[in-house]
C-alpha cells in the first residue's frame, strides 16, 4: 500500500519535474531574446533579430504552461502539506508577494508588450523593454529559490516554546537573516545560469535538427550562437552548482548526507539518527555529473559537426540533467520538509531541553506536517484509492498531450519579420 | 463591560481581496461567456453553412483565449492573495476543502491544453464536427473549473454536511503553531464529496447562470449598438440568439434557482437573511413580504438583524446590494431582455401595433446601455450579497439556540486567530498598489481584445512561410 507521504512526495515531485524545465526555459529566453536583438542591431544583422522574434512566440506558450504547473504545485502543497504551506506562507509572505507581483503583474505585461512591439518602436527602446522583461522574470526565481534555500537551512527562523501551540512551539522570523542564507545565493545563481545554458542547448538542438533539411543562414546562425551560449553558461552553471553543493554540505546535513551517501564530517555521531536522510541519492548525483560531462563533450563536438543524432541526444540529456538535478535537490531533504539547522541545536537544548529540541525536529518532518489525521485528500485516497490511480492515468495522458502541444508549438510555421514589414 | 471578540479583518485587506475576486470573476465570466458563444456559433455554422457564424465562432474563440490567459494569470494573483493575506485558509484547504481544488486541476489542464488546440486548428482540422467537439471539451474545462471553484465558495457560505469546525482554543486552550485557533475536519473521509451537496449545486448553478447572463448581455449590447447603426441582417441573427437566451436564463435565475438559494439562506444562515432582507430589528417580528416568499403566508416571524451581537453581524449595506442591485436590476434585466426578445422573435405579430413599435424602439435603444448595466450590477450585487453576507465567518452554520434566543451562528472567523495572517504588515500604499494592479489587469485583457479586433483583417491576409 502506498503511504500518504509517498503520495504527497510523488505528486509534488511530478508537478515540479514538469514545471521547472518550463520555467527554466522562460528565464533563459527572457535574457537571450533581448541580447540576440541587441547583437543584431549592433551588427546590423537582421537574422539575430529574427531569431529573437521567432523565439518570442515560444516564450508566451512556455510561460503559460509553466504558470499552469505553478498553480498545480500550489494546490498540491496546500492540499497535501497544508500546515507546511501555511507556515511558509505566513512566515515568508513578502517573498510570495514579491514573486507573484513580478511573476504576473509585471512580467506578463512585459512579455506581451515586448512581443507586440517588435518592429513597431525604436529598436534600442525595444531592447530595453526586453531587459526589463528579463529582470522581472528573474525576480521570480530570486524569490522562490529563497524558499528552497529555506528548506535546506531555515536562516532567520526563531523558535519560541509555547504550551498553547498544538506542536508546543511557535515560529518567528528575523528578516535581516533570511537573505543571508548561505545556500541561497549559489542556488539562485546556479539556477539563473543553468536556465540560460539549458535554453541554449534546447535552441541548439532544435536548430541543429532543422538544419539537416533547411540549410539556411538563419538556422546556422541560431545553431552557432546557441552552442556558444550553452558552453559558456554551462561552465558557469557548473561552478555555482559546485559552490551550492559545498554550502549545502556545510549547512544542511540531511541534504549533504543524501547526496554524498555519508554524513558530513562535522556532524556528531550522536545526531546521526536525527539527520539521517530517507533516501540516498548518490546514484542520481553521479548520473548528473556524468550527464554534465557528456553534454560538455557533445557541445564541443557541435562546434565541428551539425548532426541530427547529437542534436536529439543533447535535447534529451539536458532535460534529464535538469529534471534529475532538481528532483534530487527536492528529495534530498526528506524526511524533513525543513531541515533543522545544526547550529540551532545547542541553543534549543540549553534553553528548552533535549526533549523539546527533538520535538521541534520531529515537527519539521514531512510525515508530521502532512498531518494525515487532518488531511482530507490523503484520508479520502486511503478509502478510495481509485481516485489516486485514476488521477495518475489522467496526469500521464495530459503529460503526453503537453509534449504534443510543445512539439506542435516548436514545429509551428512562422512569418519572418521581413515579410511582416513588407506586408505593412 | 465585557471585551467583545474581534472576528473581522481590517477593511483595507478586505477591500483588496474583494476587488481582486470581483476582477477575477469578471475575467472568468468573460471567458466562459465567450467560449460558449464560440461553440454555439460553430454549431450554427455546421448546421447552416453561413460564413457569418464561422467568423463569429472563430473571433470569439480567440477572444475567449485572451480572457482565459489574463484570467488564469489573475487567478494566480488571487491564489497568492490567499497565501499571503489569509494564510490560514491554506490549512483549511488541506484539512477539508481540498477536493474541489484537486478536481479543478484536471479542468485547468483541459483548458490549458485543449483551448489552444481549438483556437489554432481552425481550417487545419478538415472535419468541422471534430473541431467543434474539441471546442466543447475546451468549454467543458472552463465550466468544470468554475463548478469546482463555486463549490468552494458555496462551502464558505453554507457549511457542507459532515464538516466539523473545531475551535481549538475554546476546546483545549491551544492553537496551530501560533497561526490559527481553528481546525476543520470531515466526520468521515468519504464526506469530502459533500462539497458537492445539493445546496452547493444550487449555489454553483446560480453563479454559472449569472456568468452567462452577464457576458451575453454585454455582447448583446455591442451587437445591438452595431445593429442600430447599420441594420445588417447578420447582427439581427445573433441578437435572436443572445437576447432571448438572456431573458430565459434571467427568468430561471429569478424564479427557480434564486428562490432555491433564498430557501437555503433561510435555513442555514438566518443572520445573513436578516441582513439581506433589511430586517433591521431586534428579536422576533413578522415580516409579511419575506414570509410570503419563504412560506407562502403573511404571518411568519423572523429574527431581526440586531438580535445578534455586533461583532457577529455582516455589514448592513448588503441589503442595498441584495435588493437594489441584485433583485431590482435583475428584474429590470428580465423585463428589458424579455421585451426585446418578443420583438425579435415575433415581429410579424407585434408589427401590427404602433404602440409595440414605439416600445420596441425604446427598448432597443435603451438596451444598448441598460442591459449591460443591469446585468453587471445584478452580478456584483449577487456576489457581494453572498460573500459579504456571511462576514465575519466562513463555513457558516446556524444551530438552534438552547436558551431560546436567535440561532447560534458558527464558523471560522476571517480575523485574527481565524484566517488572517498574524505576521502580516499591510500598509495603505501597498494596498493601493495591489488595487491598481487588480484594476489594470482586466483593462489589459480588454485592450488586448481591442488590439485583436483591430488587427483582424491584416492577420487574415498575412502570408505564412516556413523558415
Amino acid at each position: 500500500m502506498v503511504s500518504a507521504t509517498d503520495i504527497a512526495v510523488g505528486l509534488i515531485a511530478w508537478a515540479f519535474s514538469v514545471h521547472l524545465p518550463l520555467v527554466y526555459t522562460v528565464l533563459g529566453l527572457g535574457w537571450l531574446l533581448p541580447t540576440l536583438e541587441l547583437i543584431g542591431y549592433r551588427r546590423n544583422n537582421q537574422v539575430y533579430v529574427d531569431l529573437a522574434h521567432n523565439m518570442a512566440n515560444y516564450l508566451i506558450t512556455v510561460y503559460a504552461i509553466g504558470g499552469l504547473f505553478g498553480t498545480i504545485i500550489t494546490v498540491f502543497l496546500a492540499g497535501l502539506l497544508p500546515i507546511f504551506t501555511n507556515i511558509a506562507g505566513a512566515l515568508l509572505w513578502p517573498v510570495w508577494g514579491v514573486a507573484i507581483a513580478f511573476g504576473v503583474a509585471i512580467a506578463l505585461p512585459f512579455i506581451g508588450f515586448y512581443y507586440r512591439s517588435f518592429g513597431r518602436i525604436d529598436p534600442m527602446k525595444h531592447v530595453v523593454i526586453g531587459y526589463g522583461m528579463a529582470v522581472a522574470l528573474t525576480v521570480i526565481p530570486a524569490m522562490f529559490r529563497l524558499v528552497f534555500a529555506f528548506i535546506n537551512y531555515p536562516a532567520g527562523v526563531e523558535v519560541f516554546k509555547d504550551e498553547t501551540s498544538l506542536v508546543g512551539f511557535t515560529l518567528g522570523i528575523n528578516w535581516s537573516q533570511v537573505f543571508l542564507n548561505p545556500t541561497y545565493a549559489p542556488l539562485f545563481l546556479a539556477t539563473l545560469f543553468g536556465a540560460i545554458a539549458m535554453t541554449g542547448i534546447l535552441i541548439n538542438s532544435i536548430f541543429g535538427w532543422r538544419y539537416a533539411i533547411d540549410k539556411s543562414e538563419y538556422r546556422l546562425m541560431g545553431y552557432r550562437i546557441s552552442n556558444w551560449i550553452s558552453l559558456v553558461f554551462g561552465v558557469v552553471y557548473a561552478l555555482f552548482a559546485g559552490l551550492y553543493l559545498y554550502e549545502v554540505y556545510l549547512y544542511s546535513p540531511t541534504v549533504a548526507w543524501s547526496i554524498l551517501s555519508k554524513p558530513p564530517a562535522y556532524l556528531p555521531s550522536s545526531l546521526y539518527s536525527v539527520y539521517e536522510p530517507t533516501m540516498i541519492l548518490t546514484g542520481v548525483f553521479y548520473m548528473d555529473v556524468a550527464l554534465g560531462i557528456i553534454l560538455l563533450i557533445l557541445i564541443v563536438l557541435s562546434f565541428r559537426f551539425i548532426n541530427r543524432s547529437i542534436s536529439a541526444l543533447k535535447l534529451i540529456l539536458v532535460l534529464l540533467l535538469m529534471t534529475s538535478a532538481e528532483v534530487m535537490n527536492g528529495l534530498a531533504h526528506l524526511p524533513y520538509a525543513i531541515v533543522p539547522p545544526l547550529s540551532a541545536v545547542p541553543k534549543l537544548v540549553s534553553n528548552y531541553g533535549l526533549q523539546f529540541t527533538l520535538q521541534v525536529a520531529n515537527t519539521l518532518k514531512v510525515s508530521t506536517l502532512l498531518t494525515p489525521e487532518l488531511n482530507a485528500l490523503v484520508q479520502l485516497v486511503s478509502v478510495q484509492p481509485g481516485l489516486l490511480y485514476g488521477s495518475l492515468v489522467i496526469f500521464a495522458i495530459f503529460n503526453a498531450l503537453l509534449l504534443y502541444v510543445i512539439y506542435a508549438a516548436l514545429s509551428w510555421k512562422w512569418t519572418p519579420q521581413i515579410l511582416r514589414v513588407e506586408k505593412q | 463591560m465585557m471585551d467583545q471578540p474581534i472576528l473581522g479583518a481590517p477593511t483595507d485587506i478586505r477591500v483588496v481581496s474583494a476587488v481582486g475576486i470581483l476582477a477575477h470573476l469578471s475575467l472568468a465570466s468573460s471567458f466562459l461567456g465567450t467560449i460558449l458563444l464560440a461553440i454555439v456559433a460553430e454549431f450554427l455554422y455546421i448546421r447552416k453553412h453561413n460564413q457569418f457564424w464561422y467568423n463569429t465562432a472563430r473571433t470569439f474563440s480567440v477572444i475567449s483565449t485572451i480572457f482565459f490567459g489574463v484570467g488564469a494569470a489573475f487567478g494566480t494573483l488571487v491564489e497568492f492573495g490567499l497565501v499571503t493575506l489569509w494564510s490560514n485558509f491554506i490549512s483549511l484547504i488541506g484539512e477539508a476543502i481540498v477536493l474541489p481544488f484537486y478536481l479543478e486541476l484536471f479542468a485547468f489542464l483541459i483548458e490549458v491544453i485543449i483551448l489552444p488546440l481549438y483556437v489554432f486548428t481552425w481550417n487545419k482540422i478538415k472535419n468541422q464536427v471534430l473541431h467543434w467537439i474539441i471546442g466543447i471539451v475546451a468549454a467543458f474545462g472552463g465550466y468544470y473549473s468554475a463548478y469546482n471553484i463555486l463549490a468552494v465558495m458555496a462551502s464558505l457560505s453554507m457549511r457542507p454536511p459532515g464538516l466539523e469546525v473545531i475551535n481549538l482554543y475554546q476546546a483545549t486552550g491551544q492553537n496551530v503553531v501560533g497561526l490559527t485557533d481553528y481546525v476543520i475536519k470531515w466526520a468521515s473521509p468519504i464526506d469530502a464529496w459533500n462539497m458537492f451537496w445539493w445546496g452547493a449545486n444550487v449555489f454553483i448553478f446560480h453563479g454559472i447562470l449569472a456568468v452567462v447572463i452577464l457576458t451575453w448581455s454585454i455582447i448583446a449590447a455591442i451587437y445591438l449598438y452595431l445593429y442600430i447603426h447599420d441594420r445588417k441582417p447578420e447582427r439581427l441573427m445573433i441578437l435572436k440568439i443572445l437576447v432571448p437566451t438572456v431573458a430565459v436564463l434571467t427568468a430561471i435565475q429569478g424564479f427557480v434557482i434564486g428562490h432555491l438559494q433564498g430557501e437555503l439562506v433561510l435555513q442555514d444562515d438566518p443572520l445573513k437573511l436578516a441582513a439581506l432582507e433589511g430586517m433591521f430589528w431586534s428579536g422576533l417580528k413578522i415580516d409579511p413580504l419575506t414570509s410570503f416568499f419563504a412560506y407562502g403566508t403573511f404571518n411568519h416571524a423572523f429574527w431581526g438583524y440586531f438580535s445578534w451581537p455586533t461583532y457577529e453581524r455582516p455589514p448592513a449595506f448588503v441589503s442595498v446590494f441584495y435588493w437594489v442591485f441584485m433583485v431590482i436590476f435583475g428584474i429590470l434585466l428580465g423585463i428589458w431582455s424579455g421585451a426585446l426578445s418578443l420583438w425579435y422573435l415575433f415581429p410579424g405579430f407585434f408589427d401590427r401595433f404602433s404602440w409595440a413599435k414605439t416600445l420596441a424602439s425604446f427598448f432597443e435603444r435603451s438596451s444598448v446601455y441598460l442591459m449591460p448595466f443591469f446585468a453587471a450590477f445584478a452580478s456584483i450585487g449577487g456576489a457581494v450579497s453572498a460573500e459579504s453576507g456571511r462576514y465575519p465567518f466562513i463555513l457558516v452554520q446556524a444551530d438552534p439556540n438552547p436558551s431560546g434566543g436567535p440561532p447560534v451562528i458558527t464558523g471560522v472567523p476571517v480575523g485574527p486567530g481565524g484566517l488572517l495572517n498574524p505576521t502580516l504588515y499591510f500598509p495603505v500604499w501597498l494596498a493601493v498598489l495591489v488595487l491598481i494592479v487588480e484594476i489594470a489587469m482586466p483593462s489589459l485583457a480588454v485592450y488586448m481584445v481591442y488590439l485583436y479586433l483591430r488587427g483582424m483583417p491584416r492577420r487574415e491576409e498575412a502570408k505564412v512561410v516556413e523558415y
